[in-house]
């Protein structure tokens, strides 16, 4: 929960230099390497992220990451909604526990330290900074 | 019931308010079933806009419950519309055709044609993620429905119930009242009096008003036709009485006869001049008029007696006049009668005791035609006789008469040496010696001085008139003694001609016989000789 918290301020506070710093760029969606999703389409991508579906097209539970620093960008661009409609979404589901939102990272290096250690994670990076052990499956174009 | 058509049957205001209400209900009937129709309609929109909006308001919940397959969710949203009256059942269905969730308020509820609601997902508008199906609730709907036909139906009823109360006062104070009071005046107006009759204020100038003019119109005919029939009648009765008095007491006979030609009425003159009893009840009793007059004598026309009452058509037409005799001898009354026609059938009579004055004209007749010292006709009575024996002759043209003249002989010097006194005595003497030998119907006249003529009736032959002359002559033979001691005898001269033999003519005849006589004179007097043509021409 500590480290939950301390996630959010900092997200919260690094949201408008990320903003400003990568303005122009696409965000694209990103796998491990070796997962062995090769491309997602759109709709499988909202599916995933917003708790539909809770497998991978490989058969494996997804694990879908919020990057806290790209959150509202990628939002904004996958379903074209701000952050508080995505959070009023989530905090409707909370108590059915039907689906459970994505978990949540601060640093991009986190989470790119997930998604390169674990193979059915799946998150979001700025297209324009993609690292190279991992693998675009989707760009959303903003 | 019967009372109550009576009651139609006899109150305008009441019938007119029935009508009305028949009328105003019928069409609220109509006007109910449509309005219930539309409103059911609009109803029906209405339930289905509200279902709209209810599945508006739990659209993002079911979009989320639907895009997650969330069962617990999907529940939700079906029981937030379940607790909506309007709602009978919901069913929220995947794409894929499973049933995420869904309930019946009202199992045995009809259902009525239900609402789909498709759910697109959340974050992909095009993506229809599953279909919320609603069916709204008949029952409730149809509660409403009625709900509103109970509030139209109140107020039409209402309404009606107000129409009628008017339409009952409106007839009852502007028709019904103005005609029963002038009916109730009309049936105490005393008409005959010429009274009038009043129109209700306020009606002069519309119908009841002329009602009321029309009714007094024809008053007033009736009371100038009663008053001008009042008036014939008083006339009549004194005509009446006036007719009476002359029929009771007037001198001349009154009387009517019918087609039948019996008496039918008579006044007490009648009943003396023809000797009826004054009590005989004609109306029931009548008396043939043709027995009152038989045997009678008329001298109407030269009808025959049989005929003279026959009261034929031309005299039913006409004014026809008789007189006629009643009775013989002294006791003889002579009537005249006059029957006019008074109407078809009837005729009327009056009859006239002329007696008195049939009598004298009778006498003066007699005297006119009569020589006062013989007693013998004169020369007028024989110019008359002559008359009667033309026409006489006319009709029997085949029988013969004899006209004979006497002359005296020597009558200028018997009256120059006896005297005109004895001249008259013997003049009286021969004529009285002619009217013994002569007939009935034959005729004796002294034409003047001493000259006679002698009509015999129904002589064919000379032979007949030759005992009467012989007859004549012997008993001139006795002498007629002028005063004692001395006594002549009287010679006459005697012309003959017989009419229907010698001529055809009277008073050629008698001009013959002068011829006769003055031939007999120059035969040397106191004989007679008979016309004869060649001889004397």
């Amino acid at each position: 929960m500590n480290r939950v918290r301390r996630l959010l301020i900092a997200s919260t506070l690094s949201i408008t230099t990320v903003v400003s710093a990568s303005a122009g760029a696409d965000i694209a969606i990103v796998v491990n390497a070796g997962s062995g999703i090769d491309h997602l389409t759109r709709s499988e991508a909202v599916n995933i992220f917003m708790g539909r579906y809770r497998k991978l097209p490989t058969g494996n539970v997804a694990l879908p990451i919020d990057s806290s620093s790209l959150k509202a960008r990628f939002y904004r661009a996958l379903v074209n909604k701000d952050l508080a409609e995505i959070n009023s979404y989530w905090a409707r589901l909370v108590f059915s526990g039907e689906a459970s939102p994505p978990q949540q990272i601060a640093s991009s290096e986190d989470v790119h330290q997930l998604v390169t250690q674990n193979m059915n994670a799946l998150s979001y990076v700025d297209s324009a900074h993609v690292p190279d052990d991992m693998h675009v499956v989707l760009t959303l174009g903003e | 019931m019967p009372r109550l058509l009576l009651l139609l049957h006899t109150r305008l205001a009441l019938r007119t308010t029935a009508i009305i209400l028949l009328i105003v209900t019928l069409l609220g009937v109509i006007f109910l079933v449509l309005a219930v129709y539309l409103r059911a309609e609009s109803v029906q929109e209405e339930q289905q806009s509200r279902i709209q909006e209810l599945l508006t308001t739990v659209e993002r919940t079911a979009q989320i419950g639907c895009f997650l397959g969330d069962r617990h969710l999907a529940q939700e949203v079906a029981d937030g519309l379940l607790s909506n009256n309007i709602v009978s059942a919901v069913s929220i269905d995947t794409s894929d055709g499973t049933t995420l969730a869904g309930g019946r308020a009202d199992p045995a509820g009809e259902s009525a044609s239900s609402v789909i609601h498709d759910v697109y997902s959340p974050f992909e508008p095009g993506t229809s993620v599953c279909e919320i199906t609603v069916e709204p609730d008949q029952a409730y709907i149809d509660e409403l429905v009625a709900q509103a036909s109970y509030f139209i139906g109140g107020a039409l009823l209402l309404q009606l119930i107000g129409i009628g109360l008017c339409v009952v006062v409106v007839v009852a104070k502007f028709v019904t009242r103005p005609i029963t009071g002038l009916s109730h005046r009309l049936s105490e107006l005393e008409a005959e009096t010429g009274q009038q009759l009043q129109a209700p204020k306020g009606n002069r100038d519309d119908e009841i008003g002329q009602l009321v003019l029309s009714v007094n119109a024809m008053i007033d005919n009736l009371v100038q036709s009663l008053s001008e029939e009042r008036r014939l009648r008083l006339e009549r009765e004194i005509e009446e009485r006036r007719y009476r008095a002359i029929f009771d007491n007037v001198e001349a006979g009154i009387f009517e006869l019918d087609g039948d030609d019996l008496i039918r009425s008579a006044n007490p003159a009648f009943r003396r001049l023809f000797g009826m009893p004054g009590e005989t009840d004609l109306e029931r009793h009548p008396v043939a008029f043709a027995s009152l007059v038989s045997g009678s004598e008329s001298i109407s026309d030269s009808k025959d007696m049989a005929q003279a009452f026959v009261i034929d058509n031309v005299v039913r037409e006409q004014e026809r006049q008789w007189e006629i005799a009643l009775g013989d001898g002294d006791q003889q009354r002579w009537i005249s009668l006059i029957l006019s026609p008074l109407e078809t059938g009837r005729l009327q009579g009056v009859a006239h005791d002329v007696t008195e004055r049939k009598r004298a004209a009778d006498a003066a007749e007699q005297m006119a035609m009569t020589d006062p010292l013989t007693g013998l006709g004169n020369r007028r009575g024989f110019d008359h006789r002559l008359a009667v024996m033309a026409r006489h002759r006319r009709l029997y043209p085949e029988r013969c008469h004899a006209v004979i003249t006497l002359d005296f002989d020597h009558f200028k010097q018997i009256n120059d040496t006896y005297g005109h006194q004895f001249g008259d005595r013997a003049l009286n003497h021969v004529g009285a010696i002619l009217a013994d030998l002569v007939r009935q119907r034959d005729y004796v006249a002294r034409l003047g001085g001493d000259e006679f003529v002698v009509l015999l009736e129904g002589c064919s032959e000379r032979c007949d008139v030759e005992p009467i002359l012989t007859r004549f002559l012997e008993s001139l033979r006795t002498p007629l003694k002028v005063r004692e001691g001395t006594e002549i005898v009287i010679s006459v001269s005697i012309g003959i001609a017989m009419l229907g033999l010698d001529t055809d003519d009277p008073q050629q005849a008698m001009r013959f016989s002068d011829i006769a006589m003055y031939a007999a004179k120059r035969a040397g007097r106191s004989t007679w000789r008979f016309y004869e043509p060649v001889s004397m021409a």
